[in-house]
């Protein structure tokens, strides 16, 4: 097969900025319905060859990530303070190549419940907060949420938490094999009367749609998957969008603008090639799917004499409300062999926590896992909480590895403000462009909620039989992988960016469709959602450009 | 990422410590893949027996004292500890390519350690002459420095990572952990999974 290439002077349908997550969906989408498509992403095309079991360049040497050398970003905590480099590295963290962060992934896959989307109706404003309601209902996102399941590929077991929404199918494939973590979880939470069940991943567990099973190998957070069995975007929508013949996957091309015609529409994309040569690519319309960080960037970095304070940010919030997801993990010891280093991070999870619950006395909830942790290194560099860091307490924790598992609380985070994505003052990138700066600090809320979850943690370890619990930190989180809030959605151009359609408010041939999208951060596994949305956008974005409506 | 976790991003964040400041990135390990991969053949020749090279980096007195200190923090006996992983050369061999921009800070910071070592009044010429028990005695003093923190990390990275960086010598870490290295399992994993009756339905929905 022959992929098609195009100019960068031939006008395209749609160019689409981020080759990820969302991205490679809407690209897929928008090519099978018919559209050229050229999709702009910055970093290097690389194929399940590339990856490797290798902790110090994943994980330290910034191996597929963003390196805060070249694309470094700031950070403060206090909206009023100077920010800094971090000396910890960037903020935020995702992976530069082809298919994004959709290639280093745990693959956890929740769906949403329909509280997530009107949560604020149910329970009212939270003063000095962004919460809001979504103006898209659970009902509205079903099918969608069928469709990535079905065409991404996510193992899991319909039925089976009591908690789970409404769903029109089951999942296409079963379960992962469950591990020795997801046992005892399973065995310290039905003694508690809760209800855990598998986790749903998007990982094969079977042979599925030309890829093949899961072979078990331990390095899927962090990593990209050797087997071709996470279903990461550059294993799944991107050889379909670029099967159609129609849509062109550009590595390497770093978008630095979205640019206006006179008439205040989106003309195309300018971009740096690898050599640094800049291009414009003309298009139609334009989709950015960059991710909670680049997304806004893009826009700040795209003002202009119509828009002099970022493209399509009339109502101020482009960058706005930045969420997280925080959590907190607890580390147990049990007498036998887990061997959690072997397969898939998770194979069982427990949503009864899920809601908010107003006795509590604070905002939020979240889902609780059973997890390996971890590969090797990463699980020894642990530290903080209770956690011994050296010295014999410390070997004999080393020695319990085998015998050790986690289990991990992620949680909602509030809307605020003041947390946010904006353009550094001063700081540019090895590009020459103005860099991110990264401004958060956790709502007291989030933290409680944090604090909750581990508390139940530490009871379904105990009750599991545990014969040692830690428990890791809890504290103000100063960076994150989950990269949401700063492009949401909303009826009123106001006290929004992009309406339910994901079109801008003030640009009409200018989308935008990532986890910037998100009202609230949901429970802390945002990736199936944002796919979600993504399939969605370009069922309407097709609608719309076949009407002859952008 | 990740923090990258137990939670996620927890971890990653504590990970990225060494990425700090400093230049540890795709484009730094581009610029110096050969150093990296003389590291790796440095590691063979020392697992094919042949006679470890020099320090490049470290003067015999650090290595001495970077040494003991990773001894404590990760204590050998009946199964492997930092000094039979060679953290010490894998710091070594890290801080003259790798790491090479925290080599100034470790060094400060190694200097600062000693002063403040001879600054207790110790009989012993340096903190790798110090007995055991002093040298526990005084690291629990330190242990909540940015110094401390850089050799711990730098330890476990050395222990833990692929051999091929010079550390984890012959796989020492990975068996202090009972850590294999492949790339294909088969359930059951562990003991607790072996004989699960199968997953039993609360819902009554499937």
């Amino acid at each position: 097969m022959s992929v098609r290439r195009y100019q960068p002077s031939e006008t395209v349908d749609f160019v689409v900025v981020g080759s990820g997550a969302s991205g490679g969906v809407i690209a897929r989408e928008l090519s099978q319905a018919g559209f050229s498509v050229v999709v702009l992403e910055q970093g290097p095309r690389l194929t399940a060859r590339d990856f490797e079991h290798d902790e110090l360049k994943y994980w330290v040497l910034s191996g597929i990530t963003n390196d805060p050398v070249t694309s470094p970003q700031t950070f403060r905590k206090d909206p009023a303070g100077t920010a800094a480099r971090r000396p910890t590295g960037n903020s935020l963290v995702y992976a530069r190549i082809v298919g994004g962060s959709s290639n280093h992934f745990t693959a956890n896959y929740w769906r949403f419940r329909e509280r997530d989307f009107h949560e604020r109706s149910v329970l009212g404003a939270i003063a000095g907060t962004g919460f809001a309601d979504w103006p898209i209902r659970y009902a509205e996102l079903e099918p969608y949420y069928t469709k990535v399941e079905w065409q991404v590929g996510v193992s899991g077991l319909a039925g089976a938490s009591p908690f789970d929404p409404p769903r029109s199918k089951p999942y296409p494939m079963p379960p992962l094999p469950v591990k020795s973590s997801g046992v005892l979880f399973e065995r310290g939470a039905r003694k508690l009367g809760l209800h855990p069940f598998p986790a749903p991943m998007a990982i094969a567990s079977q042979p599925f749609r030309g890829r093949q099973a899961c072979v078990h190998c331990g390095f899927c957070m962090g990593f990209g998957c050797e087997a071709m069995a996470k279903s990461s975007a550059l294993y799944t929508m991107i050889p379909e969008a670029e099967a159609t013949g129609r849509c062109e996957i550009r590595p390497e091309s770093y978008a630095i603008r979205v640019e206006l015609d006179p008439r205040g529409r989106a003309k195309g994309v300018a971009y740096f090639d690898r050599e640094r040569r800049e291009h414009l690519q003309k298009a139609r319309a334009v989709v950015v799917s960059a991710n909670g960080g680049e997304t806004p960037r893009l826009l700040l970095n795209s003002a202009c004499g119509r828009f002099p304070g970022g493209l399509a940010n009339s109502s101020g919030l482009v960058g706005k409300y930045l969420m997280f997801n925080q959590g907190a993990a607890v580390h147990a010891v049990f007498e036998h062999e887990l061997n959690e280093y072997k397969s898939v991070q998770v194979t069982r999870i427990l949503h009864d926590f899920y809601d908010t619950d107003p006795k509590r006395g604070f905002y939020g909830g979240g889902g609780i896992d059973a997890r390996m942790g971890p590969q090797p290194a990463l699980w020894a560099l642990a530290s903080g909480g209770d956690l011994p860091r050296w010295g014999a307490d410390y070997k004999s924790r080393l020695e319990a590895f085998p015998r050790s598992m986690a289990s991990t609380g992620h949680c909602t985070s509030l809307a605020l403000e003041t947390n946010s994505v904006s353009i550094d003052p001063v700081l540019k990138d090895a590009w020459g462009i103005p860099a991110i700066r990264v401004t958060y600090k956790d709502h007291p809320d989030d933290l409680a909620t944090a604090r909750f979850l581990q508390d139940r943690s530490v009871e379904i370890m105990q009750a599991a039989g545990a014969l040692q619990v830690w428990r890791g930190a809890v504290r103000e989180q100063t960076g994150g992988v989950h990269l949401l809030g700063t492009c949401r959605m909303g009826d009123d151009p106001a006290t929004s960016v992009i309406d339910k359609y994901h079109r801008t408010h003030d640009v009409p041939n200018l989308f935008l469709c990532d986890g910037s999208s998100f009202v609230t951060s949901g429970r802390g596994q945002p990736t199936m959602t944002i796919q979600a949305l993504a399939f969605r956008a370009a069922d309407h974005i097709s609608r719309f450009a076949r009407r002859h409506e952008i | 990422m990740h923090r990258i976790n137990s939670r996620e991003e927890e971890h990653t964040r504590r990970c990225l410590l060494l990425s700090g400041g400093g230049l540890l990135t795709g484009a730094w390990l581009a610029a110096h893949w050969p150093a990296i991969a003389a590291a790796h053949v440095h590691a063979g020749q020392m697992a094919a027996g042949a006679s470890p090279a020099g320090f490049e980096f470290l003067n015999p007195a650090e290595a001495a004292d970077i040494d003991a200190i990773a001894a404590q923090i990760v204590p050998g006996g009946a199964s492997p500890g930092a000094r039979d992983a060679h953290a010490v050369q894998f710091m070594d061999r890290a801080l003259a390519t790798f790491f090479a921009d925290r080599a100034a800070m470790f060094r400060l910071g190694l200097s600062d350690f000693q002063a403040a070592f001879r600054a207790t009044g110790t009989a012993a010429a340096a903190f790798a002459e110090a007995d055991p028990a002093e040298q526990i005695a005084f690291l629990e003093t330190q242990d909540h420095g940015e110094f401390f923190d850089l050799v711990r990390s730098l330890t476990v990275l050395g222990m833990f990572s692929s051999p091929k960086y010079g550390g984890n010598f012959a796989g020492a870490g990975w068996r202090l952990l009972g850590f294999e290295d492949r790339h294909v399992y088969a359930p059951p994993f562990g003991y607790y999974d072996r004989d699960y009756a199968g997953f039993e339905s609360q819902t009554g929905k499937w």
